[in-house]
């Protein structure tokens, strides 16, 4: 099984739900977003359109992070989910410049967002675990998947553009849906053979 | 999932609570997680139709509300008798025996000498639940003056009259269900914010990947817009000219007319006389229509009215009379694509395309088998919102843009444009809550249900004010600019007004900000003698205000009804009917109390005990067992539940609903698709509005106001803005603000999670300008400039330089640009537009009272472009 992601850019209306979705889910600090949406301008005055691009951890087959990682805390989980194992990770950053995406975050202190007012009690509930001087990012929301719940942000998707399943089953919604709309993959030419698909407008 | 459960060190508190979003009035349901007394996370609520298990950026961040330290958490008297912007109040903490003991002392007053001199201000964000409280509280007190700070004024006089005179309904929205062409008119509905925001991205989401064309009148490329099939730039404030060109090129080029429609289900069969009125039966007074089976006039109820004549004029009692639609169609003969071109900027060639395409697809005289039942099928809808409506030509924008739907009989049939949920035949259990739209005067449509006392059709006469907003003389407004205008004090002098307002209870509004330029504003709350308000922060309005009130989040209140009426917030179409509450997911902390169980402490205080509960009686239309004894002191979670048991019967209380925080039930297609199935008539031909003006204009001489009939005419017309007027050439471009979907008034900017993605986004604390437009002016991307109204006044910000508006447009997002230090992280973010409104009538529809959005600006360089504020 290799899981992997879908994003339908026909249907996300641009709403940064995934974005914020995933802050509350993961508790990331100020600054930090394992997803987050890319806006951008196409076209000329009168033929112009905005294109709303939600980007995450690609959960690459072939991850440079992956590769470079001198401590193997980047590492392929189960069903080829790219985690990081924080007790390994010593923060070199080696794998923020391998990647090519720009999903990944250094965690270097603690910050809230309120600033000097101190964390919120949900912050000292959901952020201050995460440790300092480690690299973090999305995991496909691992402990959800463990409870048989979807991704965060696949969950709560109000346009229901994204779709979360089995890459490796032919007959899944994510390869139907790939094959069908012929889904592409972001920087096919870094070599990374990402899991995270989208479908044009 | 009891939230009563007790929390003890050995038992893990670890629930998930069903309750309701506030954070917009869109009201989605939520699951909240509280894990250890802490929420942790909130998730939309998957068993409600509202929403649907999906939240907004918005929504899921509620948790930094609740959480913000910045919060007021005591009550705070002011110390400094001085009131100005930027003045520092001296808050002063005091005790809640304090501040209500002076509070009821100063309201006991103010009853005893003259009871209208109380004004309650509230919010849109919380209409909802303020409705039901604050609405019974002024009944009971005795007052008038009530209204929604820049909620109506700009977002819906015209656009809420207008769905509830011809859809009995809030608002209107496509059937995304069937519809396969959608026009939107400055409208972004299913893409983000709005009436049942989540709902309808789903929806709208689901339309279009079924291949429903998207067509978005805008004069920006966002949201609806940058999900359209095609994107129509259009000049900012000229939405009805374009579709009244739209309506004549149906009616009298393309010949494209639900004639049976038209027929059965509106007045564009009554015959009107040369002074526009209906000819009427002596005898009944009814209007007369003109019947094919016996070649002469009969009223229009009457048996032989059936299949009377669409078109034509005809002899009655001696004189030419003509149908309503004959009228219309001559009248849009004015209206060729040609001069609308000149209008609104869209070429000829383009109005006769849309129109084309929008007839085409309305599929006139087809049907569709839904649930076993034959119903008209009409794919295609014209919707308006804020956009188009927030002018001072409010009225006639939404009636020329709703006329598209009647023209084709697309009107609350498959496919075609619904009201939120006009018709409701109850709970199978109990047939509650249950509403239908009926014929009333003249045979033509009233609500069935209706947010406010005053319904839009048939209009109230109009009389001589005795509010200080003046809605009585303009009974199709809904709220009133007069309530903080700059000319309020010399019309309440020329209408001689018998009091002036001294006391104000405020629940949740930022009023400084929420309706125009902050000086007027100042102006008019410097009139209070004391100023109450209920607050989560302290704000730019806050400065004004006597004694702060520190108020629960809406993760800590009660509130039976989030969610009803359901021409509200609830989603339209086919689907489930959903019923949930809001109740409280923690404990308030500090001293912060709900807003609701203070007020209803304050009218029993007050001696209003008998008084409130016959008024909550009557909001909540309670009656039978569940009817509140006048004599009875109530605390609001007895309220709720007499509301709940009243509803959905005496097993489903509100104990029941706390554990089950939704009740739902399948909608009926003759719900739904109602237009079938209630015999009602709705006007395309608006001869009320006639006699309306008449009687208006009389009043309005008495107390020497200027006054233009051209707003009462029958039939719609585009008039211009005072923007569209602006001889000075160096004003040159038209600025409007419009709604991001990341922020909900003025009020989420404080959120530090919003207020990232703020930052984030390229447009959301930016001015929007064309390309091409700045560079003629020599503005480059990210400058700092100044906008300036006509009236010079200016705000500054940073500029984002875009392909995606009309060269003619400045567009600005929200209502940003705080400046109060309370509110540390909305400080200084974004721009504060209203700033360039002009609030007086002048600037205000005479004939529904809302305020033009729109502004004729210049635009140049700021002189100090290192400024910190604006990054």
């Amino acid at each position: 099984m290799r899981l992997g992601m879908v994003i339908d850019l026909r249907r996300c209306v641009g709403c940064y739900g995934c974005q914020h979705v995933c802050k509350a889910e993961n508790g990331t600090p100020p600054g930090m977003f394992f997803g987050r949406v890319i806006k951008r301008e196409e076209g000329s005055y009168p033929t112009t359109t905005q294109l709303f691009l939600p980007v995450l951890c690609n959960h690459c087959t072939d991850a440079p992070c992956v590769d470079v990682c001198p401590t193997e805390a980047s590492h392929y989980a189960e069903h080829g989910i790219v985690d990081i194992d924080h007790d390994k990770c010593v923060g070199c950053h080696s794998c923020m410049v391998a990647c090519p995406y720009t999903n990944r975050y250094f965690n270097d202190e603690r910050r809230n967002y309120f600033g000097d007012s101190g964390p919120t009690p949900y912050e000292e509930a959901r952020v201050a675990r995460h440790p300092e001087g480690v690299v973090m990012k999305c995991n496909f929301c691992r402990p959800r998947l463990a409870e048989g719940k979807l991704p965060a942000c696949v969950d709560n998707c109000a346009s229901n553009a994204r779709t979360f399943g089995d890459l490796d089953d032919p007959n899944s919604e994510v390869s139907r849906l790939i094959k069908e709309r012929g889904g592409f993959t972001l920087h096919p030419e870094a070599g990374t053979s990402p899991n995270v698909y989208y479908l044009s407008t | 999932m009891n939230i009563q459960q007790k929390i003890s060190p050995d038992v893990r508190d670890d629930v998930w609570i069903p309750s309701a979003c506030t954070i917009c009035y869109g009201g989605c349901s939520i699951l909240a997680h509280r894990v250890d007394g802490t929420v942790i996370k909130i998730e939309g609520n998957p068993k409600s139709p509202n929403g649907a298990g999906k939240l907004c950026a918005k929504g899921v961040s509620g948790i930094m509300i609740l959480y913000d330290p910045n919060r007021v958490s005591t009550p705070l008297r002011r110390t400094n008798p001085n009131k100005g912007i930027g003045i520092d109040p001296g808050w002063k903490p005091i005790s809640w025996e304090e501040a209500l003991s002076e509070t009821i002392a100063k309201l006991g007053k103010i009853r005893q000498e003259d009871p209208r001199q109380l004004v309650l201000q509230i919010t849109t964000t919380l209409t909802p639940s303020s409705l039901s409280i604050f609405f019974p509280f002024g009944w009971a007190f005795g007052t008038p003056n009530m209204w929604v700070a820049g909620g109506g004024v700009h977002c819906g006089n015209g656009a809420h009259a207008g769905g509830g005179v011809t859809h009995a309904s809030w608002s209107i929205v496509p059937d995304f269900h069937h519809c396969n062409y959608a026009i939107y008119f400055g409208a972004s509905k299913g893409h983000g914010a709005g009436h049942a925001a989540t709902s309808n991205i789903t929806l709208a989401a689901d339309a279009r990947d079924r291949g429903m064309r998207m067509v978005v009148v805008d004069p920006m490329c966002n949201f609806a817009a940058a999900k359209a099939n095609e994107w129509v730039p259009i000049r900012v404030g000229t939405d009805a000219a374009l579709a009244l060109a739209m309506c004549n090129c149906l009616v009298n080029e393309l010949g494209i007319v639900d004639r049976e429609y038209l027929r059965d289900r509106t007045n564009g069969i009554y015959l009107t006389r040369q002074d526009g009125k209906y000819a009427r039966d002596e005898a009944t007074g009814e209007p007369l229509v003109w019947s094919e089976k016996i070649g002469g006039p009969v009223t229009h109820n009457a048996p032989d009215a059936k299949g009377a004549a669409l078109e034509g004029t005809f002899q009655v009692n001696g004189e030419e009379c003509q149908t309503g639609f004959t009228r219309l169609k001559e009248h849009l003969k004015k209206y060729s694509p040609e001069y609308a071109e000149q209008i609104t900027r869209i070429s000829a060639a383009t109005i006769r395309r849309l129109s084309k395409e929008f007839g085409e697809a309305a599929r006139v005289g087809s049907t569709i088998v839904i649930d076993g039942k034959t119903l008209p099928y009409r794919p295609a809808s014209a919707i308006f919102f804020r956009g188009a409506q927030g002018h001072k030509n409010s009225m006639y924008n939404c009636f020329a843009i709703d006329l598209l739907n009647h023209i084709v009989g697309a009107a609350d049939v498959v496919g075609g444009t619904l009201g939120f949920n006009p018709v409701c035949h109850g709970h199978p259990d109990t047939q509650r809550p249950r509403y239908s739209p009926r014929p009333d005067r003249d045979g033509l449509m009233a609500v069935g249900t209706w947010m406010l006392p005053h319904v839009p059709y048939p209009p109230a006469d109009p009389r001589k004010p005795d509010s200080i907003g003046f809605i009585e003389m303009f009974p199709l407004s809904h709220v009133s600019p007069l309530m903080a205008s700059a000319d309020q004090e010399h019309w309440w002098q020329q209408f001689d007004l018998k009091y002036r307002p001294k006391m104000m209870i405020n629940y949740g509004a930022n009023s400084i900000m929420s309706v125009g330029n902050k000086e007027t504003v100042a102006e008019s709350l410097k009139r209070y003698d004391f100023i109450v308000s209920f607050d989560l922060f302290l704000n730019e309005f806050s400065d004004f205000a006597d004694i702060i009130f520190p108020d629960a989040s809406y993760l800590e209140v009660l509130d039976p009804r989030p969610n009803f009426p359901f021409i509200f917030n609830h989603p339209a179409g086919m689907g489930e009917w959903g019923w949930p509450i809001r109740q409280p997911v923690v404990e308030p902390t500090g001293e912060r109390r709900s807003a609701r169980d203070v007020l209803l402490e304050i009218a029993y205080e007050l001696g209003l005990g008998a008084e409130m509960n016959l008024a909550v009686n009557s909001f909540y239309g309670l009656d039978g067992e569940q009817m509140l004894d006048p004599a009875q002191r109530y605390d609001v979670e007895q309220i709720a539940d007499h509301e709940l048991r009243h509803k959905f019967g005496n097993d489903r209380g509100l104990e029941w609903f706390k554990e089950n925080g939704v009740i739902t039930w399948p909608k009926k297609v003759e719900e739904v698709y109602w237009r079938t199935f209630v015999d009602v008539r709705i006007p395309i031909y608006h001869e009320y509005l006639i006699e309306l003006g008449e009687k208006t204009a009389g009043l309005c001489q008495q107390g020497n106001m200027s006054f233009d009939m051209r707003y009462y005419g029958p039939l719609p017309e585009w008039l211009p803005c005072p923007s569209h007027e602006v001889a000075d050439s160096e004003f040159d471009l038209y600025a409007f603000y419009y709604r991001d979907a990341i922020q909900a008034n003025s009020f989420t900017m404080q959120n530090p999670w919003i207020d990232e993605t703020a930052r984030m986004d390229p447009y959301s604390y930016r001015i929007a300008i064309n390309g091409a437009t700045a560079r003629k002016k020599g503005l480059h991307d990210n400058e700092v400039v100044w906008i300036e109204s006509v009236k010079g006044r200016r705000v500054a910000g940073r500029i984002k330089v875009t392909e995606a508006i009309h060269p003619e447009a400045i567009g600005i997002a929200a209502c940003a640009g705080h400046w109060s230090k309370h509110q540390p992280i909305a400080k200084g973010k974004g721009v504060f537009f209203n700033e360039l409104l002009e609030v007086d009538f002048e600037h205000t529809s005479p004939v529904n009272l809302n305020m033009d959005l729109c502004s004729k600006v210049k635009v140049y360089r700021h002189e100090d472009q290192s400024k910190a504020s604006f990054d």
